[in-house]
């Protein structure tokens, strides 16, 4: 078999199975990011709050989930949950039989844990360079806490966490490789089967690398056009 | 008993849209505001004097509650607010709505200008309206247009704050402040962060503020604006108003010594 026709769709080729794999890492990434911010601003807010558990709690999970390998999170996420589930339910109903979390899910709660005790980081980075002077003409307009947020806080966040963001969303596609580890079918596993089958791993490692490439590569156009938008008005040194 | 109450506030409201009473503020240990009082009346233009440190600026923050009186009495547009301590014994109103309504009566003008950044001079002044006063769209752009087209920036709407000048940005920031129709506009040394040569632009906005019959409050040290536009000067001296009166009767003559010195090293 020569090199194109091993990436063929259908069942002599590859090309749909890494085409699926590519899917599925496209989908754990995009899942992956707006529940990530969500956990990201809620932790920068505890750890900017005025109020000392809050703190402690956003430093707390900071510090937590930024000190292990994303891969422990995963097992721990992975394993940890399923037992509790199991544990729960067993308690509910003795008679019930062994549930499991799904891969998909598990990968998504792992990597949201990540992201967002890194996201939380930049954001408060984000939050503390906000001009107050700016903010106290936002409250002597009569603007409430939530449209001081949304109109004036907000876009400046944004344009401040942007790069850093960038940097993370780019990570977090690269992490998903890892949840080929609890048999999700993402792109890694889906080459690695192919691999396995034909013995090729130089044609099908490099063919991942390129799928790869090109996902931050369209990362990085879409970014350049948000920090091009959100850096409007701001004056070019 | 209920509409009697409404209709006396409305009259007093009418008469004299912000009366401040015995306002006394203390950062920590240091007590900057010992008790001063002011009413506005309505086309009022009051200066407010005092060398730093003499609690001017925090004077002028506490009316529209930028900072919180410790104790004293504040009624704007015949509402009074009621501040409260919290837990770290900090001084916070009762009713947070109720400071936004009030707010949105009082223009504040300040002096780093502090427009929006990621805003247009436009969008700046249709935010309030918009957001706070929720007034039509239609409505609020004419108006914001009026008043940029009235402190002479109408062929700068579109323009971001970065890319005017000082002088620019402080119109923008009294036409933003305009657009919401305020009771009183409180200006907190509104030219002290400009050039020299751009100061003039906007004193000359002021006064024609003045002379359409604002009511205005104004911490500043340009003593001619003081003495030839407003009708009330106050000289605050360590957080106590040292002597106040007519600006005619004040620049002529002066009870207090310290007035006195600060003029001839003022003027």
């Amino acid at each position: 078999m020569d090199n194109l026709s091993l990436l063929a769709f259908g069942s002599d080729g590859w090309g749909d199975e890494l085409l699926s794999g590519l899917l599925v890492t496209i989908q754990l990434a995009a899942t992956t990011l707006p529940l990530g911010l969500l956990i990201g601003f809620a932790v920068a807010g505890a750890s900017l709050s005025s109020h000392p558990w809050l703190r402690r709690f956003g430093r707390g999970y900071t510090t937590a989930a930024r000190g292990i390998p994303e891969l422990l999170t995963l097992f721990l996420v992975y394993n940890g949950i399923a037992m509790l589930l199991n544990a729960v339910w067993r308690w509910l109903d003795p008679e019930a039989g062994f549930v499991e979390l799904s891969p998909f899910i598990a990968g998504v709660i792992a990597l949201s844990v990540v992201f967002g005790a890194f996201s939380g980081e930049v954001l408060r980075g984000a939050f503390q360079a906000l001009d107050r002077g700016q903010i106290e003409a936002g409250q002597a307009i009569g603007l409430s806490r939530w449209d001081l947020f949304r109109f004036i806080k907000l876009p400046q966040i944004w344009r401040f966490a942007l790069p850093g963001l960038g940097n993370l969303w780019v990570n977090l596609i690269k992490d998903t490789a890892l949840v080929s580890i609890i048999a999700l079918n993402d792109l890694l596993r889906m080459t690695n089967i192919a691999v396995g089958a034909t013995k090729k791993p130089f044609t099908f490692f490099l063919i991942a690398c390129a799928a790869y490439w090109l996902l931050s590569i369209l990362s990085e156009m879409v970014l350049a056009r948000l920090e091009e938008r959100a850096n409007r008005g701001v004056r070019r040194a | 008993m209920n509409t009697q109450v409404i209709e006396k506030n409305s009259s007093q409201a009418l008469e004299a849209p912000l009366i401040a009473r015995d306002i006394h503020k203390s950062f920590g240990e240091l007590e900057v505001l010992k008790g001063i009082s002011l009413t506005s009346r309505q086309h009022d233009v009051t200066a407010i004097l005092g060398s730093s440190g003499s609690g001017k600026s925090t004077f002028l923050r506490c009316l529209n509650l930028l900072e919180v009186p410790d104790a004293g009495e504040l009624i704007v547009h015949g509402q009074q607010v009621r501040f409260k301590h919290n837990r770290l014994g900090e001084a916070v109103p009762e009713d947070e709505k109720l400071v936004e309504r009030i707010r949105a009566r009082l223009g504040m003008v300040f002096q780093q200008f502090n427009l929006w950044s990621h805003m247009t001079v436009l969008e700046n002044c249709m935010v309030g309206p918009l957001r706070v006063l929720k007034q039509p769209r239609a409505e609020v752009e004419a108006r914001a247009r009026y008043y940029l087209n009235k402190v002479g920036l109408d062929n700068r709407v579109d323009h971001y704050p970065s890319h005017l000048s000082g002088g620019q940005q402080q119109r923008a920031a009294i036409a933003r402040a305009l657009t919401m129709e305020p009771d009183v506009m409180l200006f907190d040394e509104p030219t002290s962060a400009l050039d020299p040569e751009l100061v003039g632009e906007v004193l000359l906005v002021m006064r024609k503020l003045a002379e359409e019959g604002r009511t205005m409050i104004v911490v500043t040290h340009e003593m001619a604006f003081a003495r030839e536009v407003s009708s009330h000067v106050m000289f605050l001296h360590q957080g106590l108003v040292e002597e106040e009166g007519a600006p005619e009767q004040l620049f002529r003559q002066q009870e207090s010594e310290r007035f006195r010195q600060f003029l001839s090293t003022n003027f």
